[in-house]
């Protein structure tokens, strides 16, 4: 039962096909940017990767609500799965970032409310996994991850708007300038097709990574039984 | 709703009088806010030109750190006692526990901020009663022990305890920062209200939602 899914497979190998071809789209089919060069092309993934740690963010948050309310270890697994899978997609869009951001701006980091704000969705997602693994108990763990998304979704945005009114209030030093960048329509093909791949991308990862919490809850489950029977006292519990 | 209040002011003069009786979590938050003061002297020679505008950073790390060193302790003695089962059975709303909880640790974090500031005073020439400085610093508290309080109460249930509270605490915590430090050096700098007012309400608005939050779902941190 766990290991056939034939709709998630065909949906992997498509996924699979939509990443190479929104790359090949970004390599081939999108124009050289004129000020920036070649370097400007990091921005279709680099979008993409933001666009799903955001996404993540709120996958998790609404799972998290769902778990609270029903009780279902599945939302957590769901809520869980999200928020690794949105940490590798923000860690991605933070170091294509600076891989464009070193010879635009001159320099690998600025104090951007948008940095900012996905550095600490990060570190908020670091802290939420780093709360999983103290707990061992999985329905403990399930409510307290699930109250930890929700006050992390709810600050990341207070944390957005200050980081940018404080800019507002204190010009941008470096990087201000970087603002405009016009688009042709090959760029926004090009651009809409790698957000549709990332996206069916993250579908399919989440899929897959929540098959997998439910697989290792049964066996933790499994193994506890195991070890209750060979020291001789039975707890269904 | 009577029995709330009562319940609610009972738990808030126990964790006070517990408190007041070891004066453990006061004293080494003294202790630590005074010493980080120093040690904010050396790291950054605060030369006075300087200082006036570093003063509201300066402060706010200094009761931030001490803060999440009482935090620390806030449920400790609940957890090591096991009395958590008796004070949800006590209590007519469960809700009630974290408020009283949340108001003796801004109570500290009030008494805290109340000797930090004559001693900044003192120790760095600079005067610091500044009513809208006050105001910002109080409300600022709120918001960081309504957050604290919440995370505290389950980082003091999983194997990691202390160290986690740091971890889970200061990213949700970066608009409280922000906010607190903007509005100190607009008011230490002598400007006008309308430049930090927005800070002000920053601080409202995340105290009030904190509040909301911990509230409703504090029901989770301690069912069992």
């Amino acid at each position: 039962m766990l290991l056939e899914n034939k709709p998630l497979r065909l949906l992997t190998y498509f996924s699979i096909l939509l990443v190479l071809l929104a790359f090949l789209m970004v390599i081939f089919y999108a124009p050289v940017e004129l000020n920036m060069g070649m370097v400007q092309k990091v921005f279709y993934f680099h979008v993409s990767a933001g666009w799903l740690g955001m996404l993540a963010f709120l996958v998790a948050a609404i799972s998290a609500i769902m778990f609270l309310s029903k009780n279902n270890l599945l939302y957590d697994h769901i809520a869980a799965s999200s928020v690794e899978i949105g940490l590798l997609f923000t860690a991605i869009a933070t170091f294509t970032g600076m891989i464009w951001a070193r010879p635009i701006w001159n320099t690998w980091w600025t104090w951007d409310p948008r940095l900012t704000t996905m550095t600490i969705m990060a570190f908020t997602y670091i802290a939420y996994i780093l709360l999983r693994r103290g707990i061992d108990e999985p329905y403990k763990k399930a409510r307290f991850g699930a109250i930890y998304a929700i006050i992390g979704f709810i600050s990341v945005p207070i944390t957005f708007f200050s980081a940018r009114l404080m800019r507002t209030i204190h010009p941008i030093v470096i990087g201000g300038g970087s603002g405009e960048m016009a688009m042709t329509p090959r760029m926004y093909q090009t651009m809409a097709a790698s957000l549709v791949a990332f996206t069916l991308l993250f579908v399919v990862l989440l899929w897959h990574r929540t098959r997998l919490a439910g697989a290792q809850f049964l066996m933790d489950q499994l193994e506890a039984e195991q070890t209750a029977e060979e020291f001789g006292e039975v707890d269904n519990g | 709703m009577k029995n709330w209040f009562r319940t609610l002011k009972a738990l808030v003069w126990k964790d006070l009088l517990q408190e007041w009786r070891s004066k453990d979590m006061l004293t080494s938050m003294l202790a630590f806010a005074i010493l980080s003061l120093f040690i904010f002297n050396y790291a950054m020679e605060l030369d006075p030109r300087q200082r006036a505008e570093l003063a509201a950073g300066v402060i706010w790390v200094v009761i931030m750190f001490s803060g999440t060193l009482g935090l620390n302790r806030s449920f400790l003695a609940e957890q090591e006692q096991g009395s958590f089962d008796a004070l949800v059975m006590a209590v007519p709303d469960v809700a009630v526990i974290w408020l009283a909880k949340q108001i003796s640790n801004y109570l500290i974090m009030l008494i805290l901020i109340v000797i930090t500031l004559p001693v900044y005073s003192v120790l760095y020439n600079q005067n610091l009663f500044v009513p809208q400085f006050l105001i910002e610093l109080v409300l600022g508290a709120w918001g960081f022990s309504a957050a604290g309080t919440l995370i505290s109460s389950m980082t003091v249930q999983t194997r990691m305890r202390d160290l986690l509270l740091p971890v889970l605490l200061f990213p949700v915590l970066m608009p409280v920062n922000m906010a607190v430090v903007k509005a100190g050096q607009g008011v230490l700098s002598g400007a006008g209200w309308e430049t930090y007012q927005v800070w002000i309400s920053i601080l409202l608005v995340y105290g009030i939602i904190m509040t909301t939050i911990s509230l409703l779902v504090f029901d989770y941190v301690i069912r069992e």
